[in-house]
C-alpha cells in the first residue's frame, strides 16, 4: 500500500513537471522574429585583425602605424571608458557595396578598476580602416 | 484550514506534488530556454532577447517599448524620449538588420548589429549599433 502511495505521489509530481513544460511551450511567444532581411556574414578582414591584435597586446607603436590620427581618435572614443584592455573578441562582420563592418568586443578595466565590456566596430573600405563606431 | 480537511490526505499530497512539479517544470523550462538562447548553443548566434526587442522597438519607433527596456528614468526624460521618437523622420525605411554578435560577462553584455536604412530622400546609410545591456536593461547605445 505504501509503495503504491509513493508511486502515485511520484507520478503526480512527474505529471506536474510535464504539465509545466507543456504550459510554458504553449504560452511562450518567444522573441519576435526579425521582420527585416539579414546580410550574410563576412570573414574577419586582415586589416582589422591586425588592429585587434595590437589592441590586445597593448602595442601602441603598431596601432600608430596602422591607423591615421583621425581614426585613432575615433577608436579612443569608441573604447571609452576602457583603460586596460585584457581581452579582444571578433564577433562578426558584414559587407555591403564594398564597405565592411567588423565588430569587436573588448574586455578590461576602467581607470577605477571596474571590469567592463565595450563593443566597437571598424569600418573598412578597400582594405583600409576608414572609421570606428 | 480553508476546507482542505475535507480532502483526503492522499489527494491533498498528490495535488501539492502536481502543483510543485508544474511550477518546477514551468520555471525550469523558462530558465533553460533563456540560457540556451542567449548562449547561442542552438543557433541564433547568442542574440539576447532584450537586445532583439530593443532593436525592433528602435526601428519601429515604439517609444513605450524602448523606455521599458531602458533603466528607470524621470518623467521629463521619458517625455523627451517620446518627443524625439515622434519628431524622427517617419519615412526612414530599414532595409536590413543583421546581428553581428556579442559577448557577456556576468550581468553585463554587449550586442552589435549592422543596420541598413533608406531615407525618403533616397539617402542610404549602412551603420553599426552596439547595445550594452546590464541586468536586462539597455544602458548604452552607440
Amino acid at each position: 500500500m505504501n509503495s503504491a502511495r509513493a508511486a502515485l505521489i511520484l507520478a503526480t509530481f512527474l505529471g506536474g513537471i510535464v504539465a509545466g513544460v507543456t504550459i510554458y511551450a504553449v504560452t511562450d511567444k518567444g522573441a519576435e522574429a526579425n521582420p527585416y532581411t539579414s546580410l550574410p556574414r563576412a570573414a574577419e578582414p586582415a586589416v582589422t585583425a591586425d588592429v585587434a591584435r595590437a589592441l590586445s597586446t597593448d602595442d601602441a607603436k603598431a596601432l600608430s602605424n596602422q591607423l591615421d590620427m583621425e581614426v585613432l581618435q575615433q577608436l579612443q572614443t569608441a573604447i571609452e571608458p576602457l583603460t586596460d584592455i585584457r581581452s579582444m573578441k571578433f564577433v562578426g562582420a558584414v559587407e555591403k557595396n564594398g564597405r565592411t563592418l567588423a565588430a569587436y568586443v573588448a574586455g578590461g578595466r576602467t581607470s577605477d578598476g571596474t571590469d567592463v565590456l565595450v563593443g566597437f566596430v571598424l569600418r573598412v573600405t578597400g582594405d583600409q580602416i576608414v572609421g570606428v563606431n | 484550514m480553508f476546507g482542505l480537511n475535507f480532502i483526503p490526505p492522499l489527494v491533498r499530497t498528490a495535488l501539492a506534488m502536481l502543483l510543485v512539479g508544474g511550477l518546477m517544470g514551468y520555471a525550469g523550462t523558462a530558465f533553460t530556454t533563456t540560457v540556451i538562447a542567449d548562449s547561442g548553443i542552438l543557433g541564433g548566434g547568442g542574440e539576447s532577447s532584450d537586445a532583439h526587442k530593443y532593436m525592433m522597438a528602435l526601428l519601429k519607433r515604439e517609444a513605450d517599448s524602448l523606455s521599458q527596456l531602458r533603466p528607470a528614468a524621470d518623467v521629463v526624460s521619458r517625455a523627451l524620449e517620446q518627443q524625439n521618437a515622434s519628431q524622427q523622420a517617419q519615412d526612414v525605411k530599414p532595409l536590413s538588420v543583421t546581428y553581428l554578435g556579442g559577448s557577456s560577462s556576468g550581468r553585463l553584455s554587449v550586442h552589435i548589429y549592422a543596420v541598413e536604412i533608406q531615407a525618403g530622400s533616397g539617402q542610404y546609410q549602412f551603420f553599426p549599433l552596439a547595445l550594452t545591456i546590464v541586468g536586462g536593461k539597455v544602458v548604452r547605445v552607440e
